[in-house]
């Protein structure tokens, strides 16, 4: 409780890392009819790949915020030598990052859907398929930074390595949203997320303990 | 970096390690301190709980005195009162800081920040690189009084250092570096 007491005290204290998720997902949602066309039929049949894309990178952009902090200023090597089971420690990292960089723009959904003329029933879906499919972006996010800990260039790297796992949640999310809740995708994307749940902390915990090693 | 390194520090012992610098003392703590796993050889450690303290504190700057030391306390598994903590905190001088951000602390002040825990707790074997480093005269005289109550109440104690210590205090010194 205490770790996740932390990451919320943290998450308070910094107020920009989460302005930086919203602008980012509001800033290319406003442009992309700019870009595109302002027409609302394109726009409402490409708003939901958009927001999910969007949410996505933001998930990236935020992978290794916190972790990067642990592991420079040595918390992560007192996590690992601590008595709270490690894999308990990256799922608490894991929800740190779902809380700062991901929560936030599920929030606003509503908002950036309707700049994309969505329609209220897709946002709906778009929403439930926000809450069970980003968890899994964060959990693999967090994998993806411990991996590339203490590496030179971990940023390009943590891109290479992530990007094909994080298709999954992608696509069943979309389609999910997309076919106005087909409880196949819904189905398969919960399955995803409970599978992730139940192994993910555990990998990235093994892998802690080789980035302290570093 | 080091080879046929082979001893044993035994409750109430202090045990000093010496050697310039890039001499692997960092990594030997790492080692000890089970940080590190790729090393031919074998750690056994009998003490039921080890306290390490590295280059890195474990203090992060955006949370203040109190919150890390709080938080340090509980990775441990023992939840201190907060009198407690503040008798502490007053014992290492930094009674005015405890509400004060963590980055904004000098050097000095953070380390004694992180020694607050070894203060706190019951741990049998506390293991210290650089243990006297960027502290000033009345921290290092504080830490050696911390040391030698340790020590007095049968834990044991490994610490590195450039130089050595006053050998009324240490049992037992290993040099590493060139034969």
């Amino acid at each position: 409780m205490s770790l996740l007491k932390r990451e919320l005290r943290l998450l308070l204290r910094s107020p920009a890392e989460v302005v930086q998720s919203l602008l980012f997902g509001v800033l290319v949602v406003a442009l992309f009819p700019l870009a595109i066309t302002p027409d609302p039929d394109v726009l409402r049949q490409l708003s939901v790949g958009l927001i999910w894309v969007v949410t996505l990178l933001t998930s990236l952009l935020a992978a290794d915020r916190s972790l990067l902090s642990d592991f420079e200023d040595g918390s992560l090597e007192q996590m690992v030598l601590g008595v709270a089971p490690l894999w308990w420690v990256c799922l608490v990292k894991s929800v740190g990052h779902w809380l700062t960089a991901l929560l936030p723009l599920i929030v606003i959904t509503p908002l950036l859907g309707i700049m994309l003329a969505m329609t209220s029933e897709t946002m709906l879906w778009l929403m439930a398929s926000l809450l069970v499919g980003t968890p899994v972006l964060s959990l693999f996010c967090v994998l993806g930074a411990m991996m590339t800990l203490g590496l030179n260039r971990g940023g390009a790297l943590l891109l290479v390595i992530l990007m094909p796992f994080l298709v999954p949640p992608l696509v069943l999310g979309t389609q999910w949203a997309m076919t106005v809740g087909q409880p196949f995708y819904g189905y398969l994307l919960a399955g995803l997320l409970c599978v992730s749940l139940m192994t993910l902390p555990f990998a990235t915990a093994s892998v802690a303990r080789i980035a302290v090693g570093r | 970096m080091f080879e046929d390194l082979d001893f044993e520090v035994q409750s109430g012992e202090v045990l000093q390690i010496i050697g310039d610098n890039g001499v692997g003392k960092s990594t030997l703590f790492r080692i000890l301190a089970g940080l590190l796993e790729d090393y031919d050889g074998k750690v056994e450690i009998a003490a039921r709980s080890c306290l390490f303290l590295g280059h890195r504190y474990g203090l992060n700057p955006r949370l203040t005195v109190l919150e890390n030391v709080q938080f340090l306390m509980a990775l441990q598994g023992e939840v201190p009162s907060e009198d407690t903590l503040l008798t502490a905190l007053a014992k290492l001088g930094l009674l005015d800081e405890t509400q004060q951000r963590c980055g904004e602390l000098s050097e000095g002040q953070r380390k004694r920040v992180a020694l607050t825990r070894f203060l706190l707790s019951n741990a049998e074997l506390w293991l210290l690189d650089e243990a006297f480093s960027a502290l000033d005269h009345h921290g290092r005289q504080t830490l050696l009084t911390l040391c030698q109550s340790h020590v007095d109440r049968g834990g044991g104690l490994v610490f590195s250092s450039h130089q050595a210590l006053d050998p009324l205090m240490v049992d037992k010194t290993l040099r590493l570096g060139p034969a």
